[in-house]
Parts: structure tokens; sequence; C-alpha cells
């Protein structure tokens, strides 16, 4: 048969060979006719309004239930209502979370919950097996405590997850700056929110709220309005009905003037950047279908101002959008990116210089017409899925919209003008009174990024919207002292390697002032020192014993006494670092500093004479990087600063090769010649006469 | 001819299963003189139509110092043309009411548009259009090449776990080119020139390795009429398509490494080697996934999320690819819980799954997820405008769309088991551990 079809389409293939004139755009057909499918909806006695799309195109039927209500306050406890519509899903009074699983599985059915919808789908032949499981957990949730401790463990995994996705950080910070967190669109769910989260408050949720008369159910498929009618009645019918609050809130502060909000996050290498404020454009209005116009010309595809300019003209980016989102609140205006750091500055610029021409130049006749010819593909596109048609009839009865609001949403779309898209523009696109928000690695990008903040300011934001100052630096969670040292001790070759070492000797050479000197340090375990400095003229040692230790200075001997003593002999120990606690120290993590510009983790050691040595860890690296001591001496006291780099492993442990040691105005590069371990040091050298 | 089949069919499945048939999605195809291959498939229920081009060229096709470069020629495919002016095509489309986008993969590059249904002409004319006329300039070429770089950092470098394949394949591949992935190194992105992009086009980019799919509200005369008129002066490719014909070795030991990312939660994921798509275990492979993780009732997800609660998530995917494939098992770990300790979770289903037969109702439950999955798939002109060249080229029948159902149930308890034992082997496998970076010892 399939030859006999070749055959035919030759012949016909060959009555027209007319050459087809490439140069030239095709010409479109006479433009289809877009009907939107109907419906029929019917009303149960306990107010719950159901609406019926038949299609009988696959054997398949869906169920989704909605439940309208206003966006709640959850203050301390934010994230009990989005728990406790993920509890309805995790058993039944009768049917235990494992078997509600395994007959939704069996059927091949999905049923899914939320704080405000239930959706549940299988094959036509299932249907009803799948309703009645979507009733069972509707009208009989268990709120079983094992199952709400499982359910805050996993939330409180995810939250942590998301600490280190760039998009879910930039969404958290955008709502705190668009709403306030005292606004329940601003609110943002923490691990300690998440906490605190009770059984009693699911339960009070499902109580006041899960009731037949703010619920709207959409049953669409391959279903007759009689027999959906039929069967959400059999499981419907004994939800009771009962009065919901509606509350109040607290007016949005929207920016007067541009703002720039950072949020670093010291790994990126990419920033994520969005324009954002707070706009009074309510749904489902006239006004809402032609801001979907402005916003699509602005940056609502590849063939908005911002993606043409951002990526196609500049190629800062992968993609820049903005969206225009209308709601029954409060709504927002936001244009975001990905950008690489070194363009991160300029494409912020650049989204501004996009923004405020769009406001000034009239939108061209062309460009108009095909944001109108996109958006109307896009609208009967939609209408392929038959859930769509269920969706704009449960929106009109929601809403309260009129009947012929879709019928007649292309007329409305198609009769907006280039004077309207304008006035809107002024209206909405606002990039003079708007936060700029940054997230991604401030060492590189913050700087370039003030001369956007009408102050002159970048304000810094924690992940979870919190304002703090970054000259005070904050110790991140679940650092402690111990694991900087213990990340330390595993940075230069871990604890079994230390301990391998019995006694070592290090050679240094260095200048100060164009003097030549050479430093030999030998030390053997447990604390045993012999350090030597030679420069030329003046010669220097320092002998300790373990428990003695002199000073030979120009000819003359001192017993070393008091602190010094006890302080060599700290110097003395190997290993120190191995147990504090046993020679008398307290180390504290204090907070972080810089070192070089690279954070450090900033510890002090309490020596038991209550003196102090300052420690640097390298956040990145785990290792040591500077050490500050306070010495006195006969002129006052002055504080020494050792910088340590270039770690070089010898037998399995790390040492830096290189120091610069600071006293006062006075600095000193010392390089390491030779460090020679395990060379069976003998205890003579060590004595102390 | 296709009614008798439609009845063989179902005298077939009635055997079977009573209730159990596949919708049959029909269509009809057939060669251009200059190889192109067309399939046509219509559905007046919404009136619009896809218009999709399937080009038989991937990332397996780039050289081992180029990776990358498939994606890359992807994203050049969209600047410009004799007759198209540069920067025009997305503007054409979504001003005439449509949408389009490509995906580039290891074993192809896929092109569509959804336009309304009177634009057909312009559909084929912009299809073409980038088939016959495609200009490649530098300033395309530069501008693409950072563009594609952001997309690198956006997708991989700047996302958690997203290295992940990259990672896998690295390891799971070292004589095969499906050793690197489609987006490539940027070393290597940076290194492309025009006159490779040029070789490129006209190597791969030819109707003799095309395939043109139209699915949706049409006419079929007419669109096999405009067909003729854009795609049949198309000269055809004179040079012999090279296709990589090397076998990757099977690993003899357990490959086990650790990555360290900017992740909060550890990942265990151990990747197993499974044959091409089209061998004919397949379907036994993709129903041992749905066992391990399709639905909330599924072994892996109850054992570790729900029962033993080590895992935020944890599932399975069979990447089955044109050459081979991988079988990746995967976990993320649950605040506080160690990684060893979640791979011997995952290592604990899959060795019962190995031992023991899969219980009655449970391979009922299986067949019925299966029935369901198949239903639902292709109910967009759109999806199938894909699917159907896939089968084409892959499987070398586009028919083989409707035998999927009756191919799933013709698995038994046992061949999945079979296939748990064959190909879950501990010594071919690839093992990965996505760490923190801060346990990271230096």
């Amino acid at each position: 048969m399939k030859k006999i079809m070749f055959i035919l389409f030759l012949v016909i293939a060959f009555s027209i060979t007319a050459q087809v004139d490439r140069s030239k755009m095709p010409d479109a057909g006479p433009a289809p006719e877009i009907n939107i499918g109907d419906y029929e909806s019917f009303e149960l006695d306990n107010g719950l309004k159901v609406f019926v799309v038949e299609n009988n195109k696959l054997p398949r039927v869906v169920f989704s239930l909605i439940l309208h209500r206003e966006p709640i306050m959850e203050n301390e406890n934010i994230g009990y209502i989005s728990i406790a519509g993920q509890l309805l899903r995790t058993g039944t009074t009768t049917r235990p979370k494992d078997q509600l699983d395994e007959e939704v599985d069996y059927i091949g059915g999905t049923l899914s919950t939320s704080s405000t919808s239930v959706y549940a789908y299988s094959l036509k032949k299932h249907s009803e097996k799948i309703l009645e499981l979507m009733a069972d957990v509707v009208l009989n949730p268990a709120f079983n405590k094992d199952e709400l401790d499982k359910l805050k463990k996993q939330t409180i995994s995810g939250i942590k997850a998301g600490e280190d996705e760039p998009g879910a950080i930039a969404a958290n910070v955008r709502k705190a700056l668009l709403y306030g967190k005292d606004h329940p669109y601003g609110e943002i769910q923490t691990v300690e929110t998440t906490e605190s989260v009770s059984l009693d408050m699911c339960k009070d949720y499902y109580n006041t709220y899960f009731h037949p008369n703010i619920a709207y159910m959409a049953v669409v498929g391959d279903i007759t309005k009689d027999e959906a009618e039929e069967l959400v009645t059999k499981y419907f019918s004994k939800w009771e009905k009962k009065d919901v609050p509606k509350p109040e809130y607290k007016e949005v502060k929207k920016p007067l003037v541009r703002k720039v909000a950072m949020v670093d996050r010291d790994n990126s290498v990419q920033s994520t950047i969005s324009i954002t404020y707070p706009i009074d454009l309510k749904v489902y209005t006239d006004e809402a279908i032609k801001a979907r116009v402005m916003n699509y010309l602005l940056g609502g595809g590849a063939s908005g101002e911002l993606f043409q300019v951002l990526r196609e003209e500049k190629g800062y980016t992968y993609g820049a959008y903005s969206s225009t989102n209308a709601d029954r609140l409060i709504g927002n205006f936001t244009a975001s990116c990905d950008a690489r750091n070194e363009v991160t500055d300029s494409a912020v610029a650049a989204f501004i210089d996009v923004m405020t021409k769009f406001k000034s130049e009239k939108v061209s006749e062309e460009k108009l017409q095909a944001a109108k010819n996109y958006l109307t593909g896009s609208f009967s596109r939609s209408l392929e899925s038959p859930q769509t048609v269920a969706n704009f009839a449960l929106n009109i009865a929601r809403y309260n919209l009129p009947k012929d609001y879709y019928k007649t949403y292309l007329q409305k779309l198609n009769a907006v003008t280039a004077d309207e898209v304008q006035g809107l523009a002024k209206k909405y696109v606002k990039p003079d009174k708007a936060h700029v928000l940054v997230v991604g690695k401030a060492g590189e990008v913050a700087g370039s990024l003030k001369r956007f903040s009408t102050s002159g300011k970048v304000d810094y934001y924690d992940i979870y919207g919190n304002k703090y100052d970054p000259s005070v630096s904050k110790i991140p969670a679940g650092v402690t002292v111990e694991t900087v040292t213990d990340n330390y001790i595993n940075a230069i070759g871990g604890k079994e390697n230390i301990e391998k070492v019995k006694d070592k000797v290090s050679v240094i050479k260095g200048a100060v002032q164009g003097m030549e000197m050479k430093i030999t340090i030998s030390q053997k375990a447990p604390n045993k020192l012999f350090q030597e400095l030679d420069a030329g003229m003046m010669k220097q040692s320092t002998i300790f014993d373990g428990t003695k230790g002199k000073q030979i200075a120009m000819g003359k001997e001192v017993q070393l006494e008091g602190n010094d003593l006890l302080e060599t002999k700290l110097e003395a120990t190997m290993n120190l670092f191995l147990d504090y606690k046993k020679h008398g120290i307290t180390a504290e993590l204090v907070g972080m500093d810089k070192v070089n510009g690279n954070d450090a983790y900033k510890v002090v050691l309490t020596l038991p004479n209550n003196n102090t040595w300052t420690q640097l860890y390298d956040v990145n690296s785990r290792l040591l990087v500077k050490q500050l001591s306070t010495k006195q001496a006969p002129q006052g006291t002055f504080t020494v600063a050792i910088e340590f780099d270039d770690y070089r492993e010898v037998e399995g442990v790390k040492y830096p090769y290189k120091f610069s040691q600071t006293v006062g105005p006075q600095s000193m590069e010392m390089e390491v010649e030779s460090i020679v371990v395990n060379s069976g040091l003998d205890d003579s050298m060590f004595e102390v006469k | 001819m296709k009614k008798t089949s439609i009845i063989l069919f179902l005298i077939f499945t009635l055997a079977i299963n009573l209730s159990s048939q596949q919708r049959e999605i029909e269509f009809e195809e057939y060669d251009l003189e200059n190889g192109l291959h067309v399939i046509l498939h219509q559905d007046d229920s919404t009136p619009i139509v896809a218009v999709s081009v399937f080009y038989h060229v991937g990332s397996k096709n780039e050289q081992a110092d180029r990776t990358g470069f498939a994606h890359f020629f992807e994203h050049l495919m969209f600047e410009g043309t004799k007759n198209i002016p540069t920067g025009e095509y997305h503007k054409i489309v979504s001003s005439n009411g449509g949408a389009n986008n490509a995906t580039t993969d290891f074993d192809r590059t896929y092109y569509y548009e959804i336009l309304p249904s009177n634009q057909l002409a312009l559909g084929l004319w912009l299809e073409s259009e980038r088939m016959l006329h495609l200009k490649i300039d530098s300033t395309g070429v530069e501008t693409q090449r950072k563009v594609v770089k952001e997309e690198r950092k956006q997708r991989l470098d700047n996302r958690p776990y997203g290295s992940l394949l990259e990672e896998t394949f690295k390891r799971a591949y070292l004589k095969h080119p499906y050793n690197w992935t489609p987006i490539g190194s940027t070393q290597y992105i940076d290194m492309a020139t025009i006159d490779e992009f040029n070789d490129f086009y006209k190597h791969f980019y030819v109707p003799n390795n095309a395939v043109l799919t139209i699915s949706g509200d049409i006419d079929i005369d007419e669109a096999k009429e405009l067909i003729e008129q854009y795609f049949a002066d198309i000269p055809k490719g004179t040079e012999e398509i090279k296709y990589p014909n090397i076998t990757e070795p099977a690993k003899t030991e357990e490959v086990r490494d650790t990555v360290y990312d900017n992740v909060q939660l550890p990942m265990v994921l151990m990747s197993y080697p499974i044959p091409s798509k089209t061998n004919s275990e397949s379907y036994a492979i993709d129903m041992l996934t749905t066992l391990l993780s399709g639905g909330q009732s599924a072994r892996i997800y109850k054992q570790l999320v729900d029962k033993e609660q080590k895992a935020v998530f944890a599932g399975s995917v069979p990447l089955a690819l044109e050459d081979s494939g991988q079988f990746i098992v995967y976990a993320i770990s649950n605040m506080g819980v160690d990684g060893m300790d979640l791979e011997k979770s995952l290592q604990a289903e899959i060795d019962k799954v190995k031992s023991e037969l899969i219980p009655d109702r449970e391979f009922q439950k299986l067949q019925n997820q299966i029935e369901s999955r198949i239903t639902n798939s292709n109910s967009t002109v759109a999806g199938l405008a894909g699917a159907l060249p896939s089968y084409y080229v892959f499987y070398g029948g586009t028919d083989l769309i409707n035998q999927e159902l009756e191919k799933y149930l013709s698995v038994t308890r046992e061949d999945i088991k079979n296939v748990a034992n064959k190909y879950l082997e501990s010594n071919g496998r690839v093992v990965l551990y996505y760490l923190p970076k801060s346990e990271e010892k230096l």
C-alpha cells in the first residue's frame, strides 16, 4: 500500500510543478474560527459548585477541586497552611497512607492535595474509584502525628536545599522586598517557623476552611454531566458547609526611589537579577488584558525588547523577561535575568535603559499587531487542553466575571491601541521606583551596583530577606569552633598523619631592613624547642626542654619566667590544636573577617594567663592564614601579626612555606628553605642548663 | 491495510487484558526524492498545527575537542537565512501567533513551530529556509557563543546538582562520545569556528538526515502540495553521514567517586549501563523503573522517603539512548542523613528486585500504571510532532508508536527480575556522591 501511495503522490506532485517564491514570506490562509468548548454545571445542596467539560478524545477523567479563600497571615508558624494541605494526602480515618498510596497507584491514578486544592486523575474505567479516594481524603483526613513529623522533616530538608539555589533565594527575598513580612504574600518559611508547626494548627486550618460552600470542582474528560452529577453527589453530599472568615490586610508600601538589594552568594558565577515593585493591577479586569499586551512587548518572550537587547544584542544572558502580574489583592512587576558576574552591572543598566525607553516611545503598529497575533495564538493553543475550558468556567464563577468574559477575550485583546499601551507603560513600568535585587557574589559585583541606588547605597539581605550590615559579618549556621578546627586538621593532612610527626626541623630565610636572616626551628614532641636566629652580626636562640627555658642573645643568657615561660611552652608544644583543653586554652569562634579579601573564620584562643591569640582560618581552604598575638615589651604592648601562605606537604602534613610578619610598621617576608621531619633529634640539643 | 492492523491489534490485546486498548494514532508517511522523510498526522480538534524537523545529529556526533558544538549550532539555526533577515526568525513565528523552540540531545536535534492552522505554509517556509539557506556570520556566532556559555552557567555551574549528568557520563563512558553531555565544555565552545559550523551544516543538515513532521488541523493533500513546493528542491547531501561506531567496553570494576558541589544535602547516585533504547528488553527495564519509583507506593520512594525517612527524594530513571544507555538510581538525603546510609537502603531495594519475583497485585499495578501513562501520552499535537519522528528514526518504524501498550503488556514478572539481574550489576556501575563543599578534605 505504501508503494501505491508513493506513485499516486508522484503523479500529484508532477501536476503542480509551479515554483514557489522563496523570497516572500507566505501569506496566511483564512483565519480559523476559535471556539471555546462548552461546559455544564450543577450545585450540591451543601454549596459545592461543579463544572463539567466533556471531552471524549481520550478515555480519562480529571476531578479538580479548588477552595476560594482569602490569603492568610501565618505569623511565627509560616508553613503550617501548606503542611496542612499536604497532610490530607497522608491517610484517612479508614485508609492509612500505605494503603491510600497503593490504591491510587493500583489503578494507575494520581491524587494530590494542597492547602487550597485537590487533584485526581484516572482512566475513565477507574473514575469512580479515584473519586471515592478523593472524597475520603477531603472528608476524613487522619491528621496523624507521625505523618506531620515526616512532612516537617522533608520540608526542612527542602528549605536547606533551597539555600544553595539562587532562584529560590531570589524568590524569597523578592517577597520580602515587595510586600514586607507583615503581609501574607511577604511571609517566608524558615526552618524555625516549620519546626513550630503543630497538628492542632493543621486541624484548625482544615476545620475552618475545608468546606463545600467555598469550593469549586471541575470535572473534565470522558464523562457526561449526568454521570458526573451522580458520582459527585454520591461522594461529596455529606461534606458539611460552614461560614469561613475573611481577613483584612495591611497596605503594601511601594518603593519611592530606586533601591539596590544584594544577597551575597559567595560561590556564584552568575548573578540572578530582578527589578521588582508592587503594582495596583486587579486580576481579570479589562486593564489586565491590556497589561498583558504591554508586558509581552516589553519582556514577554523572545521577541520582547528585554530579550532582544540583553540576549540577542549584548549576549549578557541566556534569557531576559518581564512579568506584569495582576492579583486580587496586590500585583507586581518583575523583570529578571541571570547574567555572569562581569556584566552584572551592565545588565542592570540595560534593564533600566530598555524600561525607560519603552515608556517614552510609542510602540509601532506593526509590533503591536505582532503582539496581538502572538497572544491570540497562545490563547487558542491553550484551548487544546480541555482543562483550560474548565479553568475558564471556574474563574467566571469564583471572580463573578461576566459570563462572556472569555468569549470576548480575543475581541478585547485585539482592540488595544498603541496609545493605551504607552499609557499602561507609564503607569506600570517604573525603573526609577523599583527594587533592584541581585543574588550573586557581592565581592565581585556589589561595588558596581551602587550607582543604580538613588541613595548611592547597597542594602544587604540574608537569604531569608532580613536586612543586615555586611561590615558585621555573620557566622554561617552550623559552623562552630570545633568544625573550624577539625576542618583545619583535615586540611593539613588529618590527625593520623599529624601525630606521626615526632620531630621537625624548619629552616626559614627572610630579610628585614636589608638584613638577611636565617631561622632554624627544631621541635620534638611533645614540647621541646630549640630556635636559632642568625642575622650575621646578631644571633639569638631560645631553648625549652619541656619545663624550663632560656633565651640567649648577644652572649647574654636569660632564664624564662612567668608569661614568657608559659607562652614559650605553648609555642614549643607540637600540634596544640589537637587538644586545646589539655593545655588550659579555651578556643572560641567569635566572627568572620577578611584576609586579603577572602572570608575567614576568626578564632580567639585564651591562654591560661588570659592573654589571647587570634587566629584566622580561610573559609575555602580551611587553612590557618593569619595569627595575631600581643607581646609585652619594655616599650609597651604591641601586636605581632603573621600571615601564612603557600602550604606544602611534607610526609603527609601541610606546612606554610611563606610567612609575612608585621610588627607595628615593620614587616618581614620569610620563606621556608626546608622542613625535615622525624630525623630522630637527640634530647641533648634541648637541654637547658 | 490500516484497518486490518487495528482489528488484529484488538484481538491481540483482548487476549491479554480485556479492557486495555491503546488509542490508534493515525498517520501517513513517505520520502521525498532528496531523502527527506515526511510524517503527517491529522487532528482537527483545535485549529493549530505543529511543524517539526528532526535532524539525526546530536552531541555524540561531535569531536572530543569540540564538545557542545551541536547545541551551539542549534542556536545558530535561529539567526537568519538567505530570505529571512538576521534576528527575525523568532519574531516571524511569534508575530504570526506561533510558538517555537529547539532542543539538542545526545542523538538528535529537534526544531518545531506551533502555529495557527492557517499558517502551515509559513512553518514550512521557515523550516525549509534554514535547511536550504542558513547564513552563519561572525556577529551571530560571537553573540550566541556568549549566550550558550550563559546557558551552561545557568543550567550547570550555578545550580545545585546541575552537573549530575555530566559527572555521571564522563565516568560511565570512556570511549564512546556519550562521554560528554550536549551542553559541552566552555573551553571547546570558545574554540568553535565559522568554517567548522559550515562543514557541520553541509554534512548533517541535509534532507536525507532529517524528518519533517506535521501534526494538527491540516488538509493532508494541501499539506503534501506545500511540502513539495518548499522542500523538494533542497539538494540531497553529497557526503556519507558519519555516526560514531564505537562500543563502550563493559566495565569490570565499579567506579566510585565524590563530587563536592554547592549543595546542602548529600546525594547518592548509582548509574548502570543498559542497552540501546531499541533493545527489546527496554520495556522490561522501563517497568522496572516504574516498580522502583512510579508513584508514592513505588518501592524506593516508599522505603527511603516514607518509611525510613532517609531521603527527601528518591527515584530511578532509565536514560536509554540510541547507542546504549544508563539506568540511574538516586536519592537526596534528608538533613543529617549520611550518604552511605542512603546507599545501603538503595542497594537493599535493588537486591530485593533481583532476588524476589514481584507479587501478583504489584505486577498488576505496574501494568495499570503503564496503561494509564500510555493513554495520557501523545495527547497534544506538539507532543506527537516530537514522538512520531523519534519512532521512525530510532525504532525503525513510525507505527511502533501504536504498539507500545502491547509490548509492555507482554513483559512478564520474570522478565523484570531478569533485566534487574542482568543490568543492575555492581561491577559495571558508576557510584557518585554529591557532597557539600564544606565537607571537602583539602
